[in-house]
């Protein structure tokens, strides 16, 4: 990007002064304290009518008290969070991990255990019957990337259902939103699922081969879809399909409607979030299926689409980072116990030069995965900065993976250890590219 | 009913190997340790919240838990606050203070000063904090306000919303049940994060409570973001008419000696016992 292009966005985006102080165009807030956010909000591009609804009112004087420091300190409440979605995942995730991945599915009763945190009151604006003043991007990447520290597959599960329920608060018509927003929220547990994912070569989000042609106040939907979560549990797909000379659409389709056909999907990693292939077979569905209703067949509806996609490379690039310190936190100690020749590994340089390559891979990944949410928040566009976070943590996240089991020797190899889970896990952040959204 | 819990913001007791002493031995430094929570304290505050609620029902808040801790007027301070108000409790008061002006002695008086303030049917602590395991602000409290002190409850039923409550204490002896009418003061200890251990009547007594192991519920999401909404008030000393001077000084810290990582296998009880004895020195 130009730099007069770049400057016009951070200008766009309210943050003049902040520009001006910094005294380079590059030095840019990561928003991760979200304080600017309403103050640009109304600047942004995406789901004008939708927004302007659900967007908050900035408390008085917020946008003042906001830092002149580089801080990339959590908030308070986010602290809150990862305290208790960390405490989950070592508890109840991690201990699961091993089963789920061997029987094909998350437990009985974990997806319920993290119901009960609230995690979708918490993605539902008060004004839709939820928790939130005000939904972050970046508390929902932290979500994902606290899960992933339990486990990928386990996480990839219960971010699912979260996922349309995001997709809902940000695109999602009033009758939508009305019509299965509150129930969730209500019972705290839903059964749904995003299918983004087709099983074709160079499978590109933006351009799904699924496609929805209308038929009067119809669509039909024909083609496929891989790796869905939860796919035999879901009730409700979140499907990404192309409408003709229109562009691709998200289309809401229940389990029930006829020419859908579900079947099992097994794969290298996340087992264990019970992966399923969508079949769709001319289903046919109402017009007011689309997401977001009519409004979803103006040309200006695309910009919502490219939103998910880039939302779709935060959240797997946020599961990249939790796994990868999930591994990190394993091998240094291991590797300071584990004696050879008379001395902890960790003493040969072969081997502490790559703890700390992971190290500093990981730390490179987090910033660009933090970075492209907090532009979120700060309703800066991000499609750049996600697509980076995508491309170095697909990159990367396997390297960290294959250099975990290489780290524990044999010992890697084998089951009694979980970094080859890990391994097949990370392997995962390469092909999903959709399926989830913060 | 209403239920008082005091709070302490303590250095991570995972992270004690981080613990320095200062060079003149007189104190032990905070510098980059993280904080949270006194363990013993988010105990007692599961054992105020499962008496203020139907479980049955969504964990409904059928009474108050008000928390109050004393300490710096900070973030961490704040935060442990804000964590307790998200698993459920109503409100919170901050009374400003430095640790060094401090021990068990001031903090019984601030405390006692609160009760006066807050007039609840209970206080419930935890038997002590992880950092100095003094384990005596609880009875301080109590014969400062004159009113009965259970120290280590493993069990606590009522039937009459706290009026009269019967308490099971764990000691080195055995159990013991003591009946008590209320107010009273109450201090925990972990076993009262067992599934079974709180009955207030109201939750159905066959209601199963989640096996808690490491701590208290989990704040959840939800419990975080309805936190924000929930008031802490701010106090100092002098709002609650306190001058008490720390009665009691530490001369000097010492870390522990470095393990030497020896092990010694033995073949016997005998053995063991002689190892002990002779060579350990420890009994």
């Amino acid at each position: 990007m130009d730099n007069e292009k770049l400057i016009n966005e951070v200008m766009g985006g309210g943050l003049r002064a902040l520009n001006k102080l910094a005294g380079s165009p590059i030095v840019e807030r990561f928003g991760l304290q979200d304080r600017a956010r309403q103050l640009v909000y109304e600047g942004a591009k995406r789901a004008a009518e939708t927004a302007k609804r659900l967007a908050p009112k900035a408390p008085r004087g917020e946008t003042s008290r906001r830092s002149q420091k580089f801080d990339l300190r959590l908030t308070e409440e986010q602290q809150l969070m990862r305290d208790t979605l960390r405490r989950f995942a070592d508890e109840v995730m991690q201990p699961a991990a091993r089963e789920s991945d061997d029987r094909l599915g998350p437990p009985e009763g974990l997806l319920e255990a993290f119901s009960d945190l609230g995690a979708i009151s918490m993605a539902v604006p008060e004004v839709l019957g939820g928790a939130a003043e005000r939904v972050s991007a970046v508390s929902q990447m932290l979500i994902a990337e606290d899960l992933a520290r339990g486990d990928m597959g386990l996480a990839y599960a219960a971010l699912s259902p979260l996922s349309f329920v995001n997709a809902l608060v940000h695109w999602g018509d009033e009758r939508q939103q009305t019509a299965l927003l509150r129930s969730f929220v209500e019972e705290d547990s839903i059964r749904a699922s995003v299918a983004v994912v087709e099983p074709h070569p160079f499978f590109d989000p933006a351009a799904p081969r699924t496609t929805a042609k209308k038929k009067g106040s119809e669509l039909v939907l024909t083609g496929e879809k891989s790796m869905v979560a939860l796919a035999h549990h879901a009730k409700w797909f979140l499907v990404a399909a192309e409408v003709p000379k229109l562009g691709p659409r998200f289309i809401l389709i229940e389990r029930e409607t006829e020419g859908v056909e579900v079947s099992e999907e097994t794969a290298m990693g996340l087992g264990s979030a019970g992966l399923g292939r969508l079949r769709l077979n001319k289903v046919r569905v109402s017009i007011d299926s689309l997401l977001g209703g009519k409004a979803a067949l103006e040309p200006d509806a695309l910009s919502a689409y490219d939103d998910a996609i880039d939302r779709g490379r935060i959240a797997w690039g946020a599961m990249a980072l939790g796994t990868s310190q999930a591994l990190l936190d394993y091998v240094i100690p291991y590797c300071n116990d584990r004696v050879a020749f008379g001395e902890p590994i960790s003493h040969r340089q072969a081997v502490a030069f790559m703890i700390a390559n992971i190290a500093i891979e990981l730390e490179s990944m987090r910033m660009l995965v933090y970075r492209a949410a907090g532009r979120i928040d700060a309703g800066l566009s991000c499609a750049r900065e996600a697509y980076l976070a995508r491309t170095l943590c697909s990159d990367k996240a396997m390297e960290i993976g294959t250099n975990g089991v290489q780290l524990l020797g044999g010992a890697g190899f084998i089951k009694d250890h979980p970094v080859e889970l890990w391994y097949r896990q990370l392997r995962s952040i390469g092909v999903m590219d959709g399926n989830l959204l913060l | 009913m209403k239920i008082l819990v005091s709070i302490k913001r303590v250095a991570d007791p995972d992270n004690a190997s981080k613990l320095k002493v200062s060079s003149d031995g007189t104190a032990v430094t905070s510098e980059g340790l993280e904080w949270k929570m006194n363990p013993f304290d988010d105990w007692s505050l599961e054992a105020a919240l499962r008496l203020t609620e139907n479980a049955a029902e969504k964990n409904a808040r059928v009474g108050e838990v008000v928390l109050v801790s004393i300490g710096p007027n900070d973030e961490h301070t704040q935060r442990i606050i804000r964590e307790g108000l998200a698993k459920g409790a109503e409100r919170g008061i901050l009374v400003e203070a430095d640790d060094a002006n401090l021990d068990s002695n001031v903090v019984s008086q601030i405390l006692k000063a609160v009760v006066d303030k807050e007039n609840p049917d209970l206080v419930v602590m935890g038997k002590q904090a992880a950092d100095g395991d003094s384990n005596v602000a609880g009875t301080k409290l109590a014969a400062r306000l004159g009113w009965p002190i259970i120290n280590y409850a493993m069990k606590i039923s009522t039937n009459d919303d706290g009026k009269t409550l019967e308490v099971k204490r764990e000691l080195d002896t055995g159990v013991a049940t003591v009946k008590v009418t209320g107010p009273a003061v109450i201090t925990t200890s972990d076993r009262i994060l067992q599934p079974e251990s709180v009955k207030n009547g109201i939750t159905p007594a066959d209601h199963q409570y989640a096996k808690l192991e490491v701590g208290g519920r989990y704040a959840s999401l939800k419990g975080i973001m309805q936190a924000k909404k929930k008031p802490i008030d701010q106090m100092s000393l002098g709002d609650l008419g306190i001058e008490a001077k720390v009665a009691l000084k530490y001369t000097k810290f010492e870390l522990p000696p470095a393990r030497s990582g020896d092990t010694t296998f033995v073949e016997s009880v005998e053995d063991l016992v002689d190892k002990l004895h002779n060579t350990a020195k420890v009994i």
